[in-house]
């Protein structure tokens, strides 16, 4: 194929910018063509859940803001400014970023109507280095999920290379609009595998960055102690611009570090001949608890999986860097129950402000009093799963439960992350699958709550940790689904991360079947 | 009929004086501004925002803390989420410390009369931000952001008091405290300290801690003293007729003067506290407390000890001089600058000067007075060089003019004339006119010197020396 304007790497968008070669305009008209030809529809409140075939990515689309900012990037270019590190790159903002003007809805009938009077700083810093905000991305209803499909805007999201089976989630619209080529990048949040494995569903590249990299200021919070905003792209060395156009401290964000930010490109070609990577059993000896009697079972990795996971090792090997076998990680083994209960107590919480009194959705009607009113708008206004969440997360946060649950889920945490301490004294990075499984079908296993969790086994514990992980595409498995492995390094080694993760990508060379269907091969 | 003894513990809420809120920079000004305009998406709670702390309400609260003599101040301490339903709420969990405190197991001395005292432990003290207001108005509830944020400072002491009065005295020191240290303005009207007491009651020599209420809402020091009063009245009456006292909380209405129950659905609540994962520990150094130790000014009660010592001054003008830390600046600075006898100075501020300083609504740090003008007034009329009216009267026209005390009296010609050659002049000029005076007196009427006198005065326009004067006059009448 030759590449459309919409499929070439931010990269290359930005250097023929420079060069003359392309506008702004150019490349948002290219996109938003694409969008046309493959998105089918966005998705919207009371939306019919079978949709028209299409991707689906978006909830909102901002083509004008989108046009002013393109326009603002040539008018740059031609006075001869510097149009910033992103200029004219199309990004897809996962819905759960306030971004001022433009309805912010976390993917739940509770905030459809919620438009913020203010813009996350993620944004702020992508568009401060010209890129151009073209929509809001689809994602499960206030990121709870792994599949997508508890979002309260329908349709929701297919997975570009497979129209029966999910984008993974929660970025699942974030994933399939870049894989797609419906925008070059996008920005998503990671707080137990929410960017990772929906990259990894869709074939392209996903980073987790260390805890507090990129500041959450303006991302409605799931797990304020492990949610990561990250870069989402088609390629290693567009992730590492993202996250360099976002990284660093800021002044509306306590837990954002101050850390000095690293060049994450000028090595990016480096190689990795000399580096340490290790490969724990951990990882591949999967627990899972019996749905009936809550035991543990031990379940083995998808065979495609297990064997991309010996090539990517091999792969690095034939490169020069030194595969460590065997590196014990025993407490990761307990990151999903640790991380239920976390991510439950913290969510509950977070989700107290939804109240029906301020803003968001409110329930129609008279209320007999105050806390009828509390009842009905949270009642109708939150889905499924916020409610799962607030039910399990007021349980194990009442005092009577205090000391038993939310403290020792943070003491396993600190097993988790001292785990990794041990294996990094060792190794320069962990590689693992990102996933047990490729894309599973839609409807496979939504509605089972715990199963469902299970598909973030293999990327929580890089949250639990607070350490960077970055998802790369490798292949993909006999049905023609996307694979992809993880690589894990100590705090704050995005650019040795990034460095191994380009000698480890491989770059699919045709497009999504989905699009094929649409715009041909 | 046994004897009871009233048990009384005190949760107070401390608005700290900081000039933005504690985690946004919007001001903490929320006293009669329109409703909803010091508010930002942070202090609104809004999808998205996160809390960054201001770092003048950690060193305000860390005075506090030293002051308080809390002996453990944490190096680490954290903040939690206190999570509860309210439409004032709007992040619906308040950010305040739990388990883990700024401060620890202070305690204050409370001085009683007699010279007795009342050791008060202050079992915590930690921050917290302040919610918004709900106001109801015509069948509507109206909410105001603007509080909301305003830093706060939980202190909460053992259940140490003995009597309403007692709580009357600790919340006036308090008060005292908190202004002189500037970190409050401590304005109970306007919610600045707030005060909940928990009142039980017990037989004298008992030990253990019985049921108790709590009261809440009670916006000045004579409520919480009638309030208090009224609740252990009730419940001795309660006991003596064999009831049993249930733990209510109890609302007080300063309208009707009565204490009732508040709904359970207020007072019920599990607040599934955790520690707050958007913000830090807040980290106190061991070299930070030090320096807050050693920067913190002299304590009211301490001064007022040093000045009845020191100065030799009753402990009554001792306690005026030190109600407020500026005027007891100015009557130290004052008394140095005199030299003399410190009860002389005493007497000009508390007399004269704190009449100044309350026509003026001042401090007496910004009177325009000057300790060194006051004190060479007073050092003049103690010379003899103006009267003590004179001396009264040139306070106001120092104070709101650029001249001295000296250049005053000097150009509008204010000085006492004790000179001898030109009073006598003046005398011998009073006798000739009035020879049938001058007779009564040689005759025995020497009461007549008080008239001699007044003629004297009236004659040099106020400005002889009284005392020279009558000398000066005797000598000629006798001579």
């Amino acid at each position: 194929m030759s590449a459309e304007i919409c499929e070439l790497p931010a990269h290359e968008i930005v250097a023929r910018l420079r060069t003359g070669d392309l506008t702004a305009e150019v490349v948002l008209e290219a996109t938003l063509a694409r969008i046309e030809a493959v998105e089918g529809g966005g998705g919207a409140l009371n939306g019919d859940p079978n949709g028209a075939n299409g991707i689906h990515a978006y909830i909102t689309l901002a083509e004008e803001r989108a046009r002013a900012q393109a326009r603002a990037v040539d008018r740059a270019l031609e006075a001869g400014d510097n149009p910033g590190l992103l200029a004219g790159v199309p990004v897809a903002v996962k819905d759960i970023f306030c971004v001022s003007g433009i309805a912010s809805t976390a993917g739940s009938k509770i905030l459809a109507n919620f438009v913020s009077p203010y813009t996350a700083t993620p944004v702020v810093r992508l568009e401060a280095a010209g890129a151009l905000t073209i929509g809001k991305a689809n994602l499960d209803e206030f990121t709870y999920g792994s599949s997508n499909e508890s979002s309260a805007f329908l349709p929701t999201p297919r997975n570009p290379w497979s129209a029966g089976h999910v984008p993974g989630g929660s970025s699942g619209g974030s994933a399939a609009a870049v894989a797609a080529g419906e925008a070059a990048l996008s920005l998503g949040t990671d707080t137990s595998g929410s960017i990772r494995q929906p990259a990894a569903f869709c074939g392209i590249v996903g980073m987790k960055p260390t805890y507090g990299r990129v500041s959450r200021y303006g991302m409605i919070a799931f797990a304020s102690s492990l949610d990561c905003p990250g870069p989402m792209a088609r390629n290693v060395k567009d992730a590492g611009l993202m996250l360099l156009a976002m990284a660093g401290a800021d002044a509306f964000d306590a837990t954002a570090a101050k850390v000095p930010v690293e060049d994450y490109l000028d090595q990016i070609e480096g190689g990795v001949r000399g580096m340490r990577i290790g490969l724990s059993p951990d990882f591949s000896r999967l627990r899972y608890p019996d749905a009936d009697t809550g035991e543990l079972r031990e379940q083995v990795l998808q065979p495609e999986i297990e064997k991309a996971l010996l090539e990517s090792a091999e792969r690095l090997a034939e490169q020069g860097a030194e595969i460590v076998e065997g590196v014990d990680l025993p407490a990761v083994q307990y990151g999903i129950p640790a991380y239920f209960v976390i991510s439950r107590v913290e969510a509950a919480s977070n989700l107290h402000r939804y109240d029906g009194v301020k803003y968001g959705y409110r329930s129609e009607g008279e209320a007999a009093d105050l806390f009828e009113l509390y009842r009905k708008s949270r009642g109708q206004g939150f889905g499924s799963q916020p409610k799962l969440r607030i039910l399990m997360g007021m349980y194990v946060s009442g005092e009577q439960y205090e000391k038993r649950y939310y403290e020792r889920a943070l003491r396993v945490r600190t097993l988790i992350r001292r785990d990794f301490e041990r294996a990094f004294e060792r190794v320069d990075a962990m590689l693992a699958p990102t996933t047990p499984t490729t894309a599973f079908e839609i409807g496979g296993i939504y509605g089972d709550s715990v199963a469902m969790q299970y598909a973030d086994l293999l990327t929580v514990p890089a949250n639990h940790a607070g350490i960077p992980a970055i998802s790369i595409p490798t292949g993909l498995d006999d049905s023609g689904l996307p694979i992809g492995m993880q690589l894990m390094g100590p705090d704050f080694t995005e650019r040795r991360l990034l460095r191994m993760g380009r000698a480890l990508e491989q770059l699919q060379e045709s497009r999504p079947p989905l699009v094929q269907e649409r715009v041909g091969a | 009929m046994p004897e009871f003894e009233a048990i009384i513990g005190l949760e107070t809420h401390i608005q700290l004086n900081t000039d933005s809120k504690i985690f946004c920079a919007c001001s903490t000004d929320s006293w009669r501004v329109p409703p909803n305009t010091h508010i930002c998406p942070i202090c609104t709670g809004l999808p998205g925002v996160l809390p960054s702390l201001n770092e003048q309400v950690v060193e305000k609260a860390l005075i506090l803390a030293t002051a308080m003599n809390a002996d453990e101040i944490s190096q680490a301490s954290f903040f939690a989420r206190k999570n509860y339903f309210y439409p004032d709420l709007p992040k619906g969990y308040q950010i305040s410390q739990y388990d883990e405190p700024l401060a620890v197991n202070g305690s204050f001395e409370l001085p009683l009369p007699e010279g007795n005292s009342r050791h008060i432990t202050i079992i915590k003290l930690h921050i917290e931000e302040d919610a918004g207001k709900t106001v109801y108005k015509d069948a509507k509830r109206l909410i105001d952001f603007n509080r909301c944020g305003v830093p706060l400072v939980e202190m909460v002491t053992g259940p140490d008091f003995r009597s309403a009065d007692e709580v009357a005295k600790f919340l006036i020191r308090l008060r005292q405290l908190l202004r002189w240290l500037e970190i409050s303005d401590a304005d109970m009207e306007r919610g600045q300290l707030r005060c909940d007491a928990n009142v039980s009651i017990r037989n004298v020599g008992e030990d253990r801690l019985n049921t108790k209420t709590e009261i809440k809402n009670v916006n000045s020091i004579t409520n919480v003293r009638d309030a208090v009063q009224s609740e252990i009245e009730r419940q001795m009456r309660e006991v003596k007729a064999g009831g049993e006292i249930k733990a209510w909380t109890l609302d007080w209405d300063d309208q009707r003067g009565v204490l009732s129950k508040m709904r359970s659905k207020e007072t019920e609540a599990d607040y599934r506290y955790f520690r707050e994962p958007d913000l830090l520990p807040i980290q106190t150094s061991p070299s930070a407390v030090a320096a807050t130790v050693s920067q913190l000014p002299e304590l009211p009660l301490a001064r007022r000890s040093r000045f009845s010592e020191v100065y030799g001054i009753p402990e009554y003008d001792a306690e005026i001089l030190t109600e407020e830390r500026s005027l007891s600046d100015f009557f130290e600075a004052t008394v140095a600058a005199h030299g003399g006898n410190p009860k002389r100075v005493s007497n000009w501020v508390m007399n004269d000067v704190l009449r100044l300083i309350r026509e003026q609504d001042t401090l007496a740090g910004e009177l325009g007075l000057r300790p060194g003008e006051l004190a060479e007034i007073i050092g003049m009329v103690e010379a003899g060089t103006i009267s003590s009216g004179v001396g009264k009267e040139l306070l106001e026209q120092v104070r709101s003019s650029d001249r001295t005390p000296a250049q005053i009296v000097e150009e509008d010609g204010l000085a006492q004339v004790s000179d001898a050659s030109e009073l006598s002049e003046t005398a011998a000029h009073i006798l000739e006119a009035n020879p049938d005076q001058v007779a009564a007196y040689k005759g025995g009427k020497t009461g007549l010197i008080g008239w001699f006198v007044g003629q004297m005065m009236q004659e040099t326009g106020g400005q002889a020396d009284p005392k020279a004067a009558r000398e000066i006059l005797e000598s000629l009448l006798e001579g």
